[in-house]
């Protein structure tokens, strides 16, 4: 939860306060060092409070905020963006540029079955698997030459999320409100959804050395009443009224309080911050309600917790959450190590009207062109087969995809090899990835700095460039 | 201050002249071959390479540049890059072909055929180059001597008391110090805080609690004139004292309840939170505080019943390693765990972040890689494991014993799965697994979370890098080459176990085991001040709410300087000159006239320091989450004082124990506790951070933990004075704040209250309880 985040803070001048106090909070979060906040004779900035308003980029942005649906456990490229017609001539061979090291053992090279059509007016071939993804191809820029470090579920979603294997660094959502604050303080700034949880689960929403307010609110959207996605959203005894009249109570004793010791910012933060979360209970009871959907738009995303998140991340782009994290489901659904062919088609069907729905939404209401959509798991698959039907773990070379916040669409980037089997043009490292949304959101990777521990962390480390190729 | 000699600047066409084998070629070399290098190489280089590895570059990647002819043929990090008339052994050569899956260049794709034809034709003629006139700085080595002269590296004596002019106002001598700078900065101190407001603030300072409404009554009543000293000596002697000062070290240690799901899962994490504690109340010495936890196990005079000290090191983030992957990858994993034990040391009881070093040589401070390698050997030499809590003679028929156990469980799982099953053989393994249970001394002793003296070695579990990888733990210990950038797989020299050279004149490398002793002593002996400075000032921290250095884990050049130099090296040396005492440093402190001033000043003198740098007045603080959930249960009379033992999920119902209790999980953490500050658990944390969210807000409004210490207070007040309203607010009041309601606060409550039936009465009693619990007053203490 991040808004609005105030922290008490001894070491800046009172300017923070007043309407100017976007850039600052920045550097004042650097100036600090690496213990951070001190109490006491407090000064205080607001994150995103309405006298401070959302913190500044470092230049225009092109995106304001962003969606990422994550496919946990790992899609195949050459399945659905990245088509190898070499596969079929070399079925079952496993020729030397094929002979690359994975986690598991695999054998001979497995050709895709599934069709490829070129698709809108760019011709972008799409897979038959995702038809109605197909209809938004012209405003889909195709990431074909991603890689990553590690063939290993933990340390790739850590990488694809913190952008190191470690488990102590920050996750990106965090970096984004460190950088960004939230532009609607009646709702967390960073939302991760999961119907279930993703392998090493929180760390990958944490916010490790950043204050721990721009840490990712998770919700487990299996059930979609909004009071149990939400913590502590609802009180389980009294009706808002009595609980207004007991908030009032409340803060005639903070007034009584704070009276007898002239100003004190710390204390009048938390008195605006209990309104705060009074107004959210109502604020975010209706962001988080599907109900109040139109049956159309319900029909338009489909059933199931895939099309429910899609819609949910909707409905939180639209009320200003700055980032939106959907994981596709409970442990690692995409991890087809055996039965690959049976399992993408029902994956994929699961995913194709929501997504297309999604993006067709997000365009209809003006919301498209700096929302940033990205979709990819945390590796891809290799185009080899593990134990004759399945595909094992690929970090030499896999596809994402991005659309929307300055992204040009009807566009690929980058080749892999023959097999899809490694990136080797116009190469997309993960840190490559996060630098250029960054960008988009109007950030500079390498200014994006926090000091801890003696030294300026980012989440692109030492590492990261901004492929300015794909940016409209 | 800089720690690097001044650079030397070569006259590069004269070092290029005298030494480098490629002077030769170059001589060779006229016009013609450098037009040849103008027009066909230095293009693609210029394209290709430039961005990265030339002056040009925002970081020259890899230490290599390729813009100048002498750099070109020295090489970066992993050696001399062009070997002139040999494409094959050019590294250069290497990386742009793609032959090495770990150097692979330009990163971004392979260049064109004909590009790398080119660079390998050119490099096939001899390398032509032409020389350039520049000048190039030297990298110049750190220069130790003058390193050491860094204030935080000093020894340490005490100060004469500086002259004041108030002669009345000090109690100690940390007064003296505080005065003298109020004086120079033009400030006076802030009146003294009465009994009531004392009592609160030293009550969550040393114990993490509030007082009862009687020990507030006694204390203010107390007619002798050492009142406040003997209070203090009785919190001191309190066992919550450990209770409370254990957090903040299990901050600094981050411990968790529980570790990575992939390890054994028979240890108790908390018998190291349990053995911080007891330490902690039994006064250890700092200095064998520190020795027990890094090593106790190589200490003669400490025995098993210290185990669990080891549990800062043996509850260490573990990273995990799929044995599927090739070596190469594993070996970056585990240099990772290396750099965390390093990180977790080094600032811990140092205060340096030696771990910067692990790359390059520290940009700040006098560290160097070596010295980096020559600590991170120390932990590449042992290995985390669980120890008991008896001696490794008693507990060797005791590991054979559980053996056999094991074994005779598994068999009979077995037969229970048959059908039918065989119940007499059932009944007869199950009578000798009991046997063997209840016949062997210390069958069910615990198992702490410990270290081992065992090295790591990552092979490969056979030939090729498919085969995967082993992990080979051996007796002897072993020294650590460089890893050049940081990079396992890129080995530099070897260096030797040994302590930080800055630190130690001419370290000697340890000799007995992992050196882990060695290391500890150092930390107390040669680095004695450093150690010494680094824990008062975290100590003051935790009594004022900002230390006399704000950068509590860096006293490094990065760091602040001390607000109070001499007041911190006078705490200092005589905390050491004391045995290390924690508890006289806090007596002292607490007992000060600078801890005893009131926190309510008119804002205009607020004004004058508002950070209050000068202390000259007491910092209104917020308690932190296991502060304020205490309280809560003390108000409540609901707290479980219960020591020590196995945590408990904070938010399971009718958990009534200390928030200490409350399990820490890294990759699970409690959500109450997460939105509350708690510091991520993975990483050693120096200071709580304070923020104010709106989800704490709604914490406030509807999480359970008020809900239902808010009925239990209401129900305890009510029950006390049954029949008169007034009295039972006061009682609240007192139980809340440790003061009686004032006219507005009792009106207001009399308002809210109001006439009412029975059973809304005890609702409205319930929901004014709730308000008193989550307003302000409840969580600053003043």
């Amino acid at each position: 939860m991040n808004q609005p985040l105030i922290i008490n803070d001894a070491s800046q001048s009172s300017s923070l306060q007043s309407g100017g106090a976007s850039v600052s909070r920045r550097q004042l979060l650097q100036s600090l060092g690496g213990g951070l906040a001190m109490v006491g004779a407090a000064q205080m900035m607001s994150a995103t409070g309405s006298a401070a308003g959302p913190l500044q980029p470092h230049f225009p942005p092109k995106a304001k905020r962003v969606i990422h649906l994550f496919m946990n456990g790992g899609p195949f490229q050459a399945d659905l963006f990245d088509p190898k017609p070499a596969l079929v001539k070399y079925a079952g061979q496993r020729p030397a540029s094929a002979d690359l090291v994975t986690e598991r053992p695999t054998g001979g090279l497995l050709p895709s079955p599934f069709k490829f059509k070129p698709r809108g007016e760019s011709g972008v071939p799409v897979s038959e698997l995702l038809p109605k993804l197909g209809d938004h191809i012209d405003d889909i820029c195709v990431l074909r030459s991603l890689h990553a470090d590690n063939p290993n579920h933990g340390p790739a979603l850590l990488q694809m999320n913190n952008g190191t294997i470690l488990p102590t660094r920050p996750s990106m959502g965090a970096w984004f409100l460190y950088g960004l604050g939230s532009e609607n303080e009646n709702l967390p700034g960073y939302i991760v959804m999961c119907p279930g949880r993703p392998v090493r689960f929180s760390i990958l929403w944490n916010s490790a050395f950043l204050p721990t307010a721009y840490q990712g609110t998770y919700i487990n959207h299996s059930k979609i009443e909004p009071d149990k996605m939400v913590p502590y959203l609802q009180n389980a005894k009294w009706d808002r009224q009595t609980q207004r009249e007991q908030l009032d109570l409340m803060q005639k004793l903070n007034q009584e309080h704070l009276k007898q010791r002239e100003s004190d910012q710390a204390l009048t933060a938390r008195i605006q911050s209990l309104e705060t979360a009074f107004r959210m209970q109502s604020e975010a009871s209706e962001a988080f309600d599907l109900n109040r959907e139109t049956k159309q738009t319900r029909d338009e995303y489909g059933s199931g917790h895939f099309a429910n998140g899609c819609l949910l991340a909707r409905r939180m782009v639209e009320r200003g959450v700055r980032f939106v994290q959907l994981y596709y489901g409970n442990g690692q659904p995409w991890d087809t190590h055996s039965g690959h062919n049976d399992k993408v088609p029902k994956l994929c069907k699961t995913i194709d009207q929501p997504i297309s729905a999604l993006l067709g939404d997000l365009k209809r209401r003006g919301l498209l062109e700096d929302t940033l959509v990205v979709w990819g798991g945390e590796f891809g698959r290799t185009p080899t087969s593990e134990n004759g039907n399945g595909r094992d773990h690929n970090h030499h070379g896999f596809c994402m995809w991005m659309a929307g916040g300055g992204v040009k669409g009807g566009m690929t980037y980058g080749e892999t090899d023959e097999f899809g089997f490694r990136a080797v043009h116009d190469k997309m490292h993960v840190h490559d990835l996060h630098a250029t949304i960054l960008h988009l959101l109007g950030l500079d990777h390498e200014k994006l700095t926090f000091h801890y521990a003696g030294r300026d962390y980012r989440l692109t480390d030492v590492h990261g460039q901004v492929v300015n190729k794909i940016i409209s | 201050m800089n720690f690097r000699s001044l650079p030397n600047l070569l006259l590069f066409f004269v070092a290029l002249i005298l030494a480098t084998p490629a002077v030769a070629a170059e001589q060779e070399h006229g016009p013609a071959d450098w037009e040849y290098f103008e027009k066909k190489v230095r293009p693609i280089l210029h394209k290709r390479c430039y961005s990265c590895h030339s002056s040009d570059a925002k970081t020259v990647h890899g230490g290599l540049r390729l813009d100048m002819a002498a750099l070109a043929f020295k090489g970066g990090d992993t050696g001399p890059s062009i070997v002139a008339g040999k494409p094959e052994s050019s590294l250069l050569l290497t990386a742009i072909r793609y032959d090495d899956e770990d150097l692979q260049m330009p990163p971004k794709g392979k260049l064109p055929d004909e590009e790398i034809a080119e660079l390998a034709n050119w490099i096939k003629r001899g390398a032509p180059y032409p020389p350039t006139t520049e000048t190039i700085q030297d990298d110049s080595e750190i220069d130790f001597a003058n390193g050491r002269t860094f204030w935080s590296f000093q020894p340490i004596d005490e100060q004469p008391l500086p002259e004041v002019q108030n002669k009345e106002w000090s109690r100690q001598r940390i007064d003296w110090f505080v005065l003298a700078a109020m004086e120079r900065e033009k400030l006076k101190p802030a009146p003294a805080a009465n009994r009531a407001m004392l009592i609160r603030r030293v009550y969550f300072d040393l114990i993490g609690l509030p007082p009862t409404p009687e020990e507030v009554q006694q204390f203010v009543d107390d007619p002798r004139k050492d009142a406040y000293e003997l209070l203090v000596e009785r919190l001191l002697n309190s066992p919550h004292f450990g209770e409370r000062w254990a957090r903040h070290w299990l901050d600094l240690a981050r411990y968790t309840d529980k570790n990575a799901s992939w390890l054994s899962k028979t240890a108790q994490a908390h018998l190291y939170r349990d053995w911080v504690v007891t330490a902690l109340n039994d006064d250890m010495p700092y200095d064998e505080f520190i020795h027990r936890q890094l090593a106790t196990d190589m200490i003669a005079e400490t025995g098993a019943e210290d185990t669990p000290a080891l549990g800062f090191l043996g509850l260490s983030p573990n990273y995990w390693k799929e044995l599927k992957l090739p070596c190469e990858i594993i070996k970056v994993i585990v240099a990772d765990e290396w750099e965390e034990r390093v990180d977790a040391v080094s600032r811990t009881f140092l205060g340096l972040t030696v771990a910067c070093a692990r790359c390059h040589d520290h940009k700040f401070d006098p560290i160097s890689t070596e010295d980096y390698y020559a600590m991170a050997g120390v932990f590449a030499s042992c290995r985390i494991t669980e120890k008991p809590l008896v001696s490794t003679e008693h507990f060797e028929p005791v590991k054979a014993a559980r053996a056999k156990v094991d074994g005779l469980v598994k068999e009979l799982a077995k037969l229970k799965k048959q059908k039918p099953v065989p119940q007499e053989k059932v009944d007869e393994l199950s009578a000798e697994i009991e046997s063997i249970k209840s016949s062997t001394p210390n069958f069910n002793v615990a198992m702490a979370n410990a270290v081992i003296e065992e090295s790591l070695y990552i092979v490969r579990a056979g030939k090729k890098a498919q085969d995967g990888t082993r992990l080979d733990y051996r007796p002897q210990p072993r020294d650590l080459n460089v890893f050049i950038r940081g990079n396992p797989n890129r080995l530099g020299a070897p260096v030797p176990r040994r302590f930080l050279t800055v630190l130690s004149e001419d370290p000697k490398p340890f000799s007995n085991g992992s050196g882990r002793l060695e290391l500890a002593r150092a930390i107390t002996n040669q680095a004695r001040p450093l150690t010494a400075r680094v824990i008062v000032n975290r100590i003051w921290k935790e009594h004022f709410g900002n230390g006399l250095v704000s950068t509590l884990s860096n006293f490094g050049q990065q760091g602040d300087r001390p607000s109070h130099p001499k007041l911190l090296d006078d705490l200092a040396a005589r905390f050491v000159k004391q045995g290390w005492s924690l508890k006289r440093l806090h007596q002292e402190i607490v007992l000060s006239a600078t801890y005893r001033q009131t926190s309510h000043v008119p804002s205009a003198q607020m004004k004058v320091d508002p950070n209050n740098k000068w202390l000259s007045r007491m910092n209104r603080r917020r308690l932190d989450v296991e502060s304020w959930r205490d309280a809560m249960l003390v108000a409540s009379g609901q707290l479980d004082r219960k020591l020590g033992g196995a945590s408990s999920d904070v938010e399971l119902a009718g958990n009534l124990r200390r928030t200490l209790y409350a399990t820490i999980h890294r990759r699970d953490m409690s959500k109450m506790l997460q939105i509350h500050d708690f510091p991520d658990p993975t990483a050693h944390s120096p200071k709580r951070m304070h923020t104010t969210t709106a989800l704490q807000g709604l914490y406030v409004l509807n999480g359970h933990l008020l809900a239902q210490q808010s009925e239990a207070l209401s129900k305890r007040v009510r029950e006390k004075s049954p029949a008169d309203i007034k009295s039972q607010i006061g009682s609240a009041y007192w139980l809340a704040f440790s003061r009686p309601p004032n006219e507005r606060e009792l009106n207001l409550a009399l308002e809210f209250l109001g006439p009412a039936s029975e059973t809304e009465h005890t609702a409205k009693w319930n929901r004014y309880a709730h308000a008193l619990l989550g307003c302000n007053e409840f969580l600053f203490v003043d």
